[in-house]
């Protein structure tokens, strides 16, 4: 693609970065922005690095926020003694979007996998442990890709934490079959939210 | 009847665009060397297994200087169609559709179509090492349990897994003891599934491959069959353990089903040392058929036979009884290429039953 500016040029190249965006889309959107007025383009380039420089990862549960603690941790009306163990933010965002759970989250940023190089090291599993050992968590319900590098984490999660009075649960893990939760429709996990069985259960299959 | 009737390849391997037709039961397919026999058959076999006959990447059965290839098939089974489409996509990605449903996962096709491919280079099941006899034993048992293949999957994903966590144990000259007690356990539970699945399968199965050479070799050589098994003498979960500082140390996974064999043995010494060329090719017929019988047992109808090349194979006796057998007895379609057309056509004839013949 051949541009009269560099400066077009540029914020195309930008635009281009973004997972699924290629020069095209990215020339339409930078068109876009040429077409409105200066002040639009001014915000929206303030309002994304203030996201990218103030957000902050809750110290409770890793989620992301706007204080050392986010939002859902710091609602009272929740049940602080219930956490639900997530990979990422998007399972996060996907399970609040079906209003069937009052509980707390933990993200562990991923499963344990040896084979992409993640070990328990490289993930918020100590972090989750401590919090068990902590706030006296009463139920963890395992919310996590069903397959093997699943299956090993909720198996690791459960020794680490056998000695705790905490039970654990696991939400029926078929509904994304081989796919993230964000693929779940918001029904289908809203139910099996409530339908979580106790993992020994889930395991035995 | 179980019966591929039609078939259309777009873009893959030597061809470009083609259709054939196979109403008929017996279908013979002749032409010069490369000129896409075998490619035909592989072709089959891709709707039935979603893959190809040999180990190669789906991309290189894209016809040279195109992108993506496609494989229509219709078949005939309890008297109904089915519709069975193989796409692989430009960007390589590949869809399986059977009568317009996509899979959301391959391994689920497996059995429905049943088909067994004899081919020139099968005789590796016999000459070379273990692992071809584990890809036999596998690709038949998981036609016929479909838990088999899944166990299966995810006994090797647990293995590489767990080889990764040895590679890393060895790296940083320490390890996580609780990780590795649970990729244990689950690498464990699966193996003890397959171990006893191929235990009992194989003692009813290796007795029926002796049957099957004794018929067609005509005399019995005094060959043993036996599996084989590192599980056979001690506990998997046992050799695991008494195994880990050989695996911490050479970094990978020394016990298991994935080291299992079929020892062949004749008068006593390994089959595949003192085997006359025509002993090799008897013993590999006898292991495909009996896979054939089992299959058609099971399932109530008998697979798909996929001859390559056959007629080089066997002396004319043997090769008059195998196709008497195969295009008569068995209730089979079956198909067969030879680079003379004479030669199939006589046979054919002297069968006596309706049959296709395709030149290339
Ligand atoms: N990806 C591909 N693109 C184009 N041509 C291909 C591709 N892969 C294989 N071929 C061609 O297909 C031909 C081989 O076809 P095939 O192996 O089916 O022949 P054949 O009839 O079985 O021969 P033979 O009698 O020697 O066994 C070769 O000429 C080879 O070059
Ligand atoms: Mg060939
Ligand atoms: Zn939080």
């Amino acid at each position: 693609m051949q541009f009269s500016s560099s400066l077009l040029e540029n914020a195309v190249n930008e635009f281009a970065r973004f997972p699924g965006i290629g020069k095209k889309t990215a020339l339409r959107m930078v068109l876009h922005l040429l077409k409105q007025d200066e002040s639009i383009t001014e915000n929206f380039s303030e309002t994304i690095a203030r996201m990218r420089r103030d957000i902050k990862f809750c110290q409770r549960c890793n989620n992301v926020s706007d204080a050392d603690i986010c939002s859902i941790c710091a609602n009272s009306l929740r049940n602080q003694s219930l956490i639900c163990v997530v990979e990422n933010l998007r399972d996060v965002i996907a399970i609040e979007n079906t209003q069937q759970f009052s509980g707390t989250y933990h993200i562990l940023g991923g499963v344990i996998s040896p084979l992409d190089g993640i070990g328990p090291d490289q993930l918020q599993i100590e972090s989750l442990v401590q919090r068990i050992q902590k706030e006296q968590t009463e139920e963890l319900i395992f919310a996590l890709s069903p397959n093997i590098q699943g299956d090993t984490t909720i198996y690791y999660i459960q020794k680490k934490i056998k000695d705790f009075n905490c039970r654990i649960t696991t939400i029926a893990r078929g509904i994304a079959f081989g796919g993230d939760l964000e693929y779940a429709d918001e029904l289908t996990l809203g139910r099996s939210l409530q339908n979580r069985m106790p993992v020994d259960k889930y395991i035995s299959h | 009847m179980f019966a591929c009737r039609h078939i259309a390849l777009t873009q893959f391997r030597n061809y470009r665009f083609e259709s054939f037709n196979f109403n008929e039961n017996i279908i013979g397919i002749y032409g010069q060397n490369g000129s896409g026999k075998t490619n035909l058959l592989d072709a089959i076999y891709y709707l039935c297994f979603t893959k190809s006959s040999f180990n190669r990447p789906d991309a290189q059965s894209v016809k040279d200087g195109f992108a993506g290839f496609r494989i229509d098939g219709r078949f005939e089974k309890n008297k109904e169609e089915h519709k069975l489409v193989c796409i692989l996509r430009e960007n390589n990605r590949k869809e399986f559709l059977a009568d317009e449903e996509s899979y959301t996962r391959f391994s689920e096709h497996i059995g429905k179509y049943p088909c067994v491919m004899i081919a020139p280079d099968d005789v590796s099941l016999i000459t070379e090492g273990s692992e071809e006899r584990r890809k036999f034993i596998d690709t038949l048992l998981s036609q016929l349990q479909h838990d088999y293949l899944e166990q299966l999957i995810a006994y090797n994903k647990i293995l590489q897994q767990r080889n990764s966590f040895l590679k890393f144990a060895a790296e940083r000259n320490n390890y996580d003891e609780q990780l590795l007690e649970i990729l244990n356990s689950q690498l464990l539970e699966k193996g003890n599934f397959i171990y006893e699945r191929r235990q009992q399968f194989l003692n009813e199965f290796l007795p029926q491959v002796l049957a099957q050479y004794i018929s067609i070799a005509d005399k019995d050589d005094k060959l043993s069959l036996e599996y084989e098994s590192q599980l056979n003498n001690n506990t998997f979960e046992e050799l695991l353990q008494q195994n880990l500082q050989r695996d911490l140390y050479l970094q990978r996974t020394g016990t298991g089903i994935h080291k299992d064999d079929m020892v062949i043995e004749l008068k006593q010494t390994t089959f595949k040392n003192i085997a006359s060329q025509g002993q090799r090719k008897s013993l590999l017929f006898a292991f495909k058929l009996a896979a054939f019988e089992t299959l058609k047992t099971i399932k109530g109808f008998a697979p798909i036979l996929l001859l390559d090349d056959v007629f080089e194979k066997l002396d004319e006796k043997r090769m008059e009884n195998l196709l008497q057998y195969v295009c008569v007895q068995s209730g089979a379609q079956v198909f067969i290429t030879d680079t003379h057309k004479d030669r199939l056509q006589q046979s054919f004839i002297k069968i006596g039953k309706g049959y296709n013949l395709i030149g290339l």
